[in-house]
């Protein structure tokens, strides 16, 4: 009974209070991600020849969410510290495990050039297992609010860390850390436990 | 800003780079280039071909030519932040001379005029294909690639004119 209560008077701070209470992201479990930044588009990770042969094109978020069982992460920086020792091969080193759940595609997505995420995917060795998308411009992720201003690290606007779970684009499952240097909630073993 | 040409003072600005012990350090152009000889080219990105397989080798290539004729610092800089430049500069482990300085922001690149939109690319705001060669902060060479050929930009160009 009390809690019932809880939740309403919460509720309704909400939505008096508006931002003070937003949610982390403006996107939560239940949002719809195509919607959410509908015009919006993703760089494949490529090489510039396989950029010039196929006119720059780019992929609109409805060709990777609709019908489809994806798993995606974000990162603050291609060739970064934790980006690159941690946060991908806890994905690449689940890649079986998330298959055999029906997964459609593992996708890593950052503010970078398709080019350097190309660069970086080959260095890492993951481009068989995990699908690099570029964010260059930032727009994806200014669209789920999840921009972060990196200037003092030299890096400018990125991204925070964050992953998700998303079923015919319907967010089953979030997490962002609450600093981006972190790695507590945003990595493969985890994410594989929620679905 | 209107492009850097021959006559004019390089404008100081910081650029970043990660030192041999692998921390993020900024550096001012002035303290490189004030009192010495300096060729400063820019590609527009790391990783990209033109960028990787001719601009950048070929100033590798001519270094210790262009240091025999007295240049102090052979500088590479891109609008990229200093974990790209890092990672791309270690795809020349041949490389003794060259600097790769990252201009994150294109704040240094703006200072210079020579900025260039290929948001259309998928790069966004990006430096022009240049090289220029400067003495004690004077301009002596400016050679600027008016789209993406790598014609007037290379080694060979700023060799000659020393």
């Amino acid at each position: 009974m009390a809690s019932a209560m809880m939740r309403r008077s919460t509720a309704t701070l909400r939505s008096v209070m508006g931002v003070a209470f937003r949610d982390y992201a403006s996107v939560s479990v239940g949002s719809d991600i195509v919607s959410a930044a509908p015009d919006v588009s993703l760089q494949k990770a490529r090489t510039w020849d396989e950029g010039l042969s196929s006119k720059f094109s780019t992929t609109p978020l409805s060709e990777i969410f609709k019908g489809r069982k994806v798993v995606i992460f974000g990162l603050p920086g291609a060739f970064t510290g934790v980006c690159s020792a941690q946060h991908v091969p806890s994905y690449k080193n689940n890649i079986d495990k998330f298959k055999a759940k029906g997964i459609d595609s593992v996708i890593c997505v950052s503010v970078n050039d398709p080019y350097v995420m190309n660069g970086w995917a080959e260095r890492l060795q993951a481009k068989d297992d995990i699908e690099f998308y570029g964010d260059f411009d930032a727009s994806f992720h200014k669209s789920l609010d999840l921009t972060k201003d990196l200037s003092p690290a030299l890096l400018g606007p990125r991204s925070e860390r964050w992953s998700a779970y998303v079923e015919d684009g319907k967010i089953k499952v979030l997490n962002v850390e609450s600093v981006p240097s972190e790695f507590k909630v945003s990595g493969g073993d985890h994410l594989l436990g929620q679905i | 800003m209107a492009p850097i040409c021959v006559g004019d003072s390089l404008p100081d600005g910081t650029l970043a780079y990660f030192d041999s012990a692998d921390t993020l350090q900024q550096v001012s152009i002035h303290s490189l280039a004030a009192g010495k000889k300096v060729v400063l080219f820019g590609v527009p990105g790391a990783f990209t071909p033109t960028c990787s397989l001719k601009h950048v080798p070929g100033f590798i290539e001519r270094a210790a030519e262009l240091k025999s004729k007295g240049v102090d610092e052979i500088i590479c800089i891109s609008v990229n932040d200093p974990f790209v430049m890092k990672e791309w500069a270690k795809t020349y482990p041949e490389n003794k001379e060259v600097k790769f300085l990252a201009d994150g922001s294109a704040s240094y690149t703006r200072a210079l005029g020579l900025e260039l939109d290929l948001t259309e690319k998928g790069l966004g705001i990006r430096s022009r294909r240049f090289a220029l060669l400067v003495e004690d902060l004077k301009v002596k060479v400016s050679n600027v690639e008016s789209g993406g050929e790598f014609t007037v930009s290379g080694a060979d160009e700023i060799l000659k004119a020393l």
